[in-house]
């Protein structure tokens, strides 16, 4: 039965693919106005965000189109993080963008995820997920290859086509074999077939589904293609894709968990430990290695899935509510500090040596950069520190082991990710300048959102309340 | 409301730096010390409004939820426990800023940035939450190493690096102690809460007492743990020296005086007997290595990690004697060891040199630097009379009767630290002229005998009446023994 209600929770996603078409549209007739299609799209993911926040006010919920689609205060919660962050990262893109002249496209391209990661938020069927994270992949290739001028923007753009395609397939097993014990894609009607004895068919099925989303998310051992995707992609394309789709891609791997498997969760928690230690030691101890800031942040968002993964681990006995708290927290942490970062990336350049003597400089980009990069080693009272807190919260909580080490993992982690995240603040703040530096642009919007994330990231104490409380009705338990 | 307002106004000071973008250094310095006055000129309110029992003066405490769902809150509230630190900390903030008169680059951004290390301190021993506790206690930190790796000398950097991996390990590792503590005990993170409840089972305690106590001795740090402190404190500038050492330790003891051992009494009780070995081991290698030491500021900085051990011995000691000296302690220990390093400071600059075996005859030329270097040698041995005696000596009174053996040896680490400092003094203050660049010296100036003086008349002031800082201390101290006596 397809209601009116059921356009209203489409609000959001109807908005942002009317506004990825009108940028489109516009550039088409209007290939020179830059500013004018920025200013559209930057307005479209606001008018997303706010209509999203609209939702929440007036608690809108329910289950619509044969329950394969659901809104609720944890879909609601991701929709804003995929938003604002499409806010930024199109502000950012602008400058940029405005240079290659292709600037609707690129737009387009960006809205059409946030289309893509909000549907998948809200979606409650096996094949209905697969759809979405295609929805929102597909434009992510284009967006790492957008860059025709560097060679590897090419390079990242076809390792990620490949590794992605394969990903999406193991996934789409994945789906099947579980439909095919199960009788029906949908989430609550899965978990009869996870039930008392479980056939190793369905077990194959769940390994294969956690195995495609380790693929999107970055998770080791299915990380290798995150480098050289997020080395080759235009800055704002890296930092959204690491942001955006990721949190949705995270948030609909909870509900698929949580909704469809509860009965098997002693796997897929066990699962998630191991997978959590062995990504956290593998990004940071490749991060320690880089000379290039960009590969050196893409192998610290592998490290920060497995952050995250240690809160999945947690899923479990008094642990579980504030496990999925934590997911949330940590998602929306992780969004302000990492954008930030990348932008800044945009403004200094991607060699650690760029960033010699930046405190001199511009004191106002080091000093952001030094607040970003504290956030994620983790030290209060910027906002990654909440996010950690609330996983070794949620761990304390649990009583099993293997969480117990995964976060010791995590602690162990945390200190090792300080040598290379406090390198950039050395360079900035103890080297000399470097003699072409002092180069400024005029990248007002790039400037503003790496500022605005600097702030968010700081004052992330004031509002780490609200979210919480935000987090803490969102009934996915 | 005035906690709070003490607490956060140093923030106004970094504003402040950040605006006088144009000033002359003049007026910045000026107004740097405007600033760092303030928040000593309202503590010393406090003291003399409030002193006579700090808990029940309701203006003092403020409380309200952070993030409810995990019971976590915003509460700050002074006691015996945490004042006299909280006044150190303003104190020597206001103190750092005249030592610091010879930085002469960018004094705006050195004072900004000491600022908000002054608020993570303040904060600290004002914290009555875990995680605003932990949150303070880490607030501390960036700018220590901004400190030491902009300011510092030639090896500044590996030093201040090493200092914030070694810190951070040992706070990062407490963290995941005190989340676990308050989770199960409710999920409750209010440390009076969590003082009189003691949820937990003998088990659980002695788990998550491990990881608490670990980080807290790395930050002391206690002799095992220590390798991080030479480097960034033989690096860094005089006025850093001040809060490094004279601050930055008290987090560690502080830590666990006001959590380790009154929220965990059954946990921490079977390592008590290590933290009194901890303390005697700090005692005396301390002492030893001082001894060894060719730079005078390396012999004040292991003269200073010996005199630590005190307070690791009285806190073990569990008795109201001991834990009244350990409390004190770590203000008299601020209170000398911020004199000395001062005192060498000057001295370097004057002579060029900080190599004991190149000094001599300083007192000839530098009557008032030398004297003042006997005194602070003379607290540092804890001879009667200055203030370091009195609480060195309560702490070992406490710890003999706690651990005989370990008092006994405590007393000894007395000795050696007499022998090392006369020894030094001898070489250094007394004896003929062998530096050329001595003819010429002159005595401290006015500004280096403002840094210098109050903090010799503090240590003989609290040597004679200890009864000032010990009648406020007391009411909290028999908090915490209803603490452990209760479990």
């Amino acid at each position: 039965m397809v209601t009116a209600q059921a356009f209203v929770g489409l609000i959001p996603e109807i908005v942002a693919f009317l506004f990825s078409l009108v940028v489109l549209m516009v550039g088409v007739f209007a290939p020179r106005a830059t500013g004018l299609t920025t200013g559209l799209a930057a307005f479209g993911a606001l008018v997303t965000f706010v209509s999203t926040v609209m939702l929440l006010a007036l608690r809108f919920e329910g289950s619509f189109f044969g329950d394969g689609y659901v809104v609720d205060d944890f879909a609601l919660y991701f929709k804003l993080i995929v938003a604002l962050s499409a806010f930024f990262a199109v502000l950012a893109a602008a400058h940029w963008a405005g240079g290659t002249g292709d600037a609707p496209e690129y737009l387009n391209l960006i809205l059409t995820v946030v289309v893509g990661s909000m549907l998948l938020v809200s979606m409650r069927d096996l094949f209905g997920i697969f759809v979405a994270i295609e929805l929102a992949t597909i434009p992510s290739y284009a967006l790492v290859a957008f860059d025709r001028r560097r060679r590897e923007s090419s390079e990242g753009g076809m390792k990620y086509l490949l590794t992605g395609m394969i990903a999406s397939s193991i996934l789409l097993y994945g789906i099947v074999l579980i439909y095919g014990t199960a009788g029906s894609a949908n989430l609550t009607e899965l978990s009869g077939a996870f039930a008392g004895q479980v056939s190793p068919v369905a077990l194959l099925g769940l390994v294969l589904l956690v195995s495609g989303f380790a693929f999107k998310v970055s998770v080791a051992p299915f990380h290798f293609w995150t480098p050289d995707a997020y080395q080759g992609a235009p800055a704002s394309a890296a930092a959204f894709l690491s942001v955006a789709p990721k949190a949705a891609t995270f948030a609909v791997l909870l509900r698929i968990l949580l909704e469809g498997m509860p009965e098997v969760a002693p796997s897929w928690t066990a699962l998630s430990a191991v997978l959590a230690i062995v990504t956290m030691f593998v990004g940071n101890l490749l991060a320690l290695r880089q000379r290039n800031v960009r590969r050196m942040l893409a192998y610290s968002s592998v490290a920060h899935s497995g952050y995250i993964l240690t809160a999945f681990a947690a899923l479990q006995g008094a642990g579980l509510q504030t496990a999925v708290q934590a997911v949330l927290i940590y998602s929306a942490a992780y969004a302000v500090m990492n954008l930030g970062a990348f932008f800044v990336i945009d403004l200094v350049g991607e060699e650690t040596k760029s960033f010699n003597g930046l405190f001199r400089t511009r004191p106002g980009v080091a000093l952001s950069m030094a607040i970003f990069m504290a956030a994620l080693v983790g030290i209060p009272p910027f906002s990654g520190f909440f996010g950690k807190a609330w996983i070794i919260a949620a761990g304390a909580q649990s009583g099993a082991v293997i969480v117990y080490v995964a976060v010791a993992a995590l602690v162990v982690n945390s200190v090792l990710s300080v040598p290379y995240y406090f390198g950039i603040i050395r360079n900035m703040f103890f080297e000399e300048a470097v003699t072409d530096a002092g180069r400024k642009e005029r990248a007002v919007a790039l400037k503003f959102s790496v500022y605005a994330l600097a702030v968010a990231t700081t004052l992330f104490a004031f509002f780490v309340g609200p979210l919480a409380a935000l987090a803490g009705t969102s009934g996915l338990f | 409301m005035i906690t709070t307002i003490t607490i956060f106004f140093p923030l106004l000071g970094v504003l402040l730096m950040l605006l006088l973008r144009n000033a002359d250094e003049r007026t910045v310095r000026y107004s740097a010390l405007g600033i760092a006055a303030v928040p000593l000129l309202l503590v010393l309110y406090v003291y003399f409004a409030y002193g006579g029992d700090l808990r029940e003066a309701s203006a003092l405490t403020q409380s309200f939820d952070w993030i409810s769902s995990l019971g976590i809150g915003y509460r700050v509230g002074l006691d015996g426990l945490g004042f006299g630190m909280f006044f150190l900390s303003a104190l020597l903030t206001l103190i750092a800023v005249v030592a610091s008169w010879d930085i002469r680059e960018n004094p705006r951004q050195y004072f900004a940035i000491l600022f908000v290390a002054e608020l993570g301190m303040l904060g600290v021993f004002a914290a009555q939450d875990l995680i605003l506790f932990y949150v303070f206690f880490e607030i501390t930190l960036i700018p220590m190493y901004l400190l030491v790796g902009i300011w510092g000398d030639e090896n500044r950097r590996p030093a201040a690096i090493k200092f914030f991996i070694y810190t951070f390990l040992g706070s990062t590792t407490m963290l995941a102690g005190f989340l676990a503590l308050g989770m199960l005990s409710g999920p409750n993170f209010s440390i009076e809460a969590l003082q009189e409840s003691g949820a937990l089972s003998r088990t659980a305690q002695v788990a998550v007492a491990a990881p608490i106590l670990f980080g807290l001795l790395v930050k002391v740090p206690a002799v095992p743990l220590h390798s991080w402190l030479l480097d960034v404190y033989v690096s860094s500038p005089t006025s850093t020296n001040v809060m490094l050492s004279g601050v930055l330790p008290k987090l560690g003891t502080y830590g666990l005086i006001k959590i380790a051992v009154p929220l965990l009494p059954q946990g921490v009780e079977p390592f008590l007997p290590f933290l009194a070995i901890f303390g005697v081991v700090n005692i005396i290698y301390g002492s030893f290595v001082a001894f060894l030491q060719p730079d005078l500021k390396a012999l004040v900085a292991y003269s200073s990690i010996g005199t630590l051990g005190f307070i690791l011995l009285g806190v073990a000691s569990g008795n109201a004697v001991g834990i009244n000296g350990a409390v004190m302690q770590q203000v008299t220990h601020g209170l000398y060891s911020a004199l000395l390093f001062i005192l060498v400071g000057i001295i370097a600059s004057r002579t060029g040199t900080r190599r004991i075996d190149e000094m001599g005859g300083l007192a000839a030329r530098m009557p008032w630097v030398g004297g003042l270097l006997a005194l602070g040698a003379l607290a540092a041995m804890g001879v009667p009379g200055l203030a370091v005696f009195v609480s060195e000596f309560m702490s070992i009174m406490g710890g003999f009767e706690a651990f005989p053996v370990w008092g006994v040896l405590a007393t000894l680490g007395l000795i050696l630290g007499a022998m090392y400092l006369l020894f030094m003094l001898q070489r250094t203050i007394f004896g003929p002229m062998t530096l050329p660049t001595l003819e010429e010296t002159e005595d401290a100036g006015p500004v280096e005998m403002a840094a210098v003086v109050p903090l010799a008349f503090l240590l003989l002031i609290l040597g004679f009446v200890p009864s000032l800082l010990i009648n406020v201390q007391r009411p909290a101290v028999e908090a915490v023994l209803v603490a452990i006596g209760g479990s």
